[in-house]
């Protein structure tokens, strides 16, 4: 096959991992043609050395011991939120009276930025992992709840209806049409979650905290040691876009029959 | 009968309210007789009051809310300048977008606030250290949602202009650039979002000023009343910032209203 053919077939695939070598390329080789001020340089890393520090860390155990932490407060701040969020999501759905009762406060809750609890939740739950846990939760459980509560909000008026002309209870109603017709919007809700809950793992390990890649970022920042806190970096992102990606693939095989929405993290 | 009807009329404004001043009133009066409150770790309504009134009449908060938006102004502004041309251009040309796309979609899928202590040691704890950090969060949205909007333009609209022999100027001018206004604006409300988490965390690593600041120290000298003034004002920012732009979205596309899940 000729070239310009191959390159017309994958055109999007080489413009996309060809940009990003660029970028990394001429990153690399700022050191070669440009002498950085001292002041400058002590700011200043290559992807190389990010590379070199990545493996050091990896093989000395550091990054392990990190990511054990941070993981155990994502996942049980992801956890805590669904076990929380879809419940009352599915409830405010339903009902029309408990849904103006809580509505000012979760509209209230969704607009602000989560973040700005973290002084209180450390005050009151220290600075171990139950503050992080919590900041993770205050994050991702208002995504949930209200995709959830949207989900059932457009339920078939109609399958409603037959549903309890056969005689179900409320229960059955949630269980048999609410809770399947709102699964493609949790699952887009979720999605939201993670980011959020990301987001908070990050910063809730940056204040009070002496463990945790969050932890490990502000400390290298404060030593100066900026390959350190590219590594972490590089790993959240890694994670943030595997996850999304894995999330954006269930939401297609679950939801294949929705337009896609404009994207939003 | 007629108060019962406005009753039903306002039901939602009704059950809110209530529902509020319960929670306020509760919260009040089990921390007052209850379990009579410990200040240091708890506080109630009425301190929080006391704390709000003294804050507005001093001038620290003000001093605080000036600095802190100073930051996000200038952040949010240059996210705009460079976010909504980057959109457009990568909407418009298809080999722009192959290239950027995967590049910028890895970075709006990231936390960037990751790099906040870097952008603070780097730039300063100042203005210029914060309105990187609000600009680094707050630009992608508009750069996604330009793409968006750009994308979704009627290609109908655009033969239209090439057919009366309009130039690339006209075509950015008079079709994309207004289809796109109402996916910009919804990308602000989602800026917004950003830039404020920027403004805060930037606030709470490192500065000497600024409402994250207040909050924080707040925090660290177990002042809660004051800290819960803090959370409340931005909280009202936030809310209002957001409301502000959700009219807005409605005053220029009144067509996608509520069509989103945020």
């Amino acid at each position: 096959m000729k070239p310009a053919k191959i390159f017309a077939e994958h055109e999007s695939l080489i413009l996309g991992t060809g940009f990003i070598v660029l970028l990394l390329v001429i990153w690399e080789s700022i050191p070669f043609w440009y002498t950085l001020p001292k002041g400058m340089a002590l700011f200043f890393t290559t992807p190389s050395r990010i590379a070199a520090a990545f493996y050091e860390l990896l093989l000395d155990g550091t990054i392990e011991k990190h990511f054990y932490i941070s993981a155990v407060a994502f996942l049980a701040g992801l956890g805590l939120s669904i076990i929380v969020g879809l419940p009352l999501g599915l409830v405010m759905g339903r009902s029309a009276t408990l849904e103006h009762l809580l509505d000012p406060y979760v509209t209230a809750a969704n607009a602000t930025p989560r973040i700005v609890f973290l002084p209180l939740l450390i005050l009151w739950f220290g600075i171990g992992i139950w503050s992080k846990i919590l900041i993770v939760f205050a994050g991702a459980v208002f995504p949930l709840l209200i995709n959830t509560y949207v989900g059932v909000k457009n339920v078939n008026r109609v399958l409603v209806n037959v549903v309890r002309s056969f005689g179900a209870n409320e229960w059955q109603v949630m269980k048999i049409v609410a809770l399947p017709n709102s699964v493609p919007y949790i699952i887009a809700g979720l999605r939201l979650a993670i980011g959020r809950a990301i987001l908070g793992v990050v910063v809730g390990e940056f204040f009070g905290s002496s463990h945790g890649l969050g932890y490990m970022i502000a400390s290298a920042a404060t030593n100066y040691k900026v390959d350190v806190v590219f590594v972490g970096v590089a790993i959240f992102m890694a994670l943030s876009v595997i996850l999304t990606l894995a999330v954006k693939q269930l939401e297609s095989r679950l939801a294949s029959w929705r337009p896609e929405a404009a994207k939003s993290f | 009968m007629a108060a019962q009807a406005f009753f039903t009329e306002h039901r939602r404004l009704w059950l809110a309210l209530c529902s509020v001043l319960f929670l306020v009133a509760s919260w009040e009066l089990v921390l007052t007789y209850v379990f009579p409150v410990d200040p240091f770790f708890f506080t109630k309504p009425s301190l929080i009051a006391t704390a709000f009134r003294e804050q507005l009449q001093g001038s620290k908060l003000w001093h605080d809310l000036a600095v802190s938006s100073q930051a996000f102004i200038w952040g949010f502004a240059f996210a705009v300048i460079v976010g909504i041309p980057v959109g457009l251009v990568m909407g418009w040309r298809r080999r722009v977008e192959y290239s950027l796309d995967p590049f910028l979609t890895a970075l709006y899928a990231s936390p960037l606030v990751a790099l906040a202590p870097l952008f603070i040691i780097v730039f300063g704890v100042g203005v210029l250290g914060k309105a990187a950090l609000v600009f680094l969060l707050a630009v992608f949205p508009f750069i996604f949602n330009t793409f968006a909007g750009v994308k979704s333009t009627d290609a109908l609209l655009i033969n239209v202009i090439r057919s009366f022999g309009g130039n690339e100027k006209d075509l950015y001018l008079k079709v994309i650039l207004p289809s796109t206004i109402p996916y910009i604006v919804a990308g602000a409300r989602l800026a917004i979002g950003r830039g404020l988490v920027g403004i805060i965390v930037g606030e709470f690593y490192a500065a000497s000023e600024g409402i994250g600041f207040a909050i924080s120290q707040a925090g660290d000298t177990y002042r809660l009343p004051d800290m819960f003034v803090g959370i409340i004002i931005l909280s009202l920012i936030a809310i209002i910032l957001t409301e502000l732009m959700r009219r807005l979205e409605l005053t220029v596309a009144p067509w996608r209203a509520s069509d989103e899940v945020r």
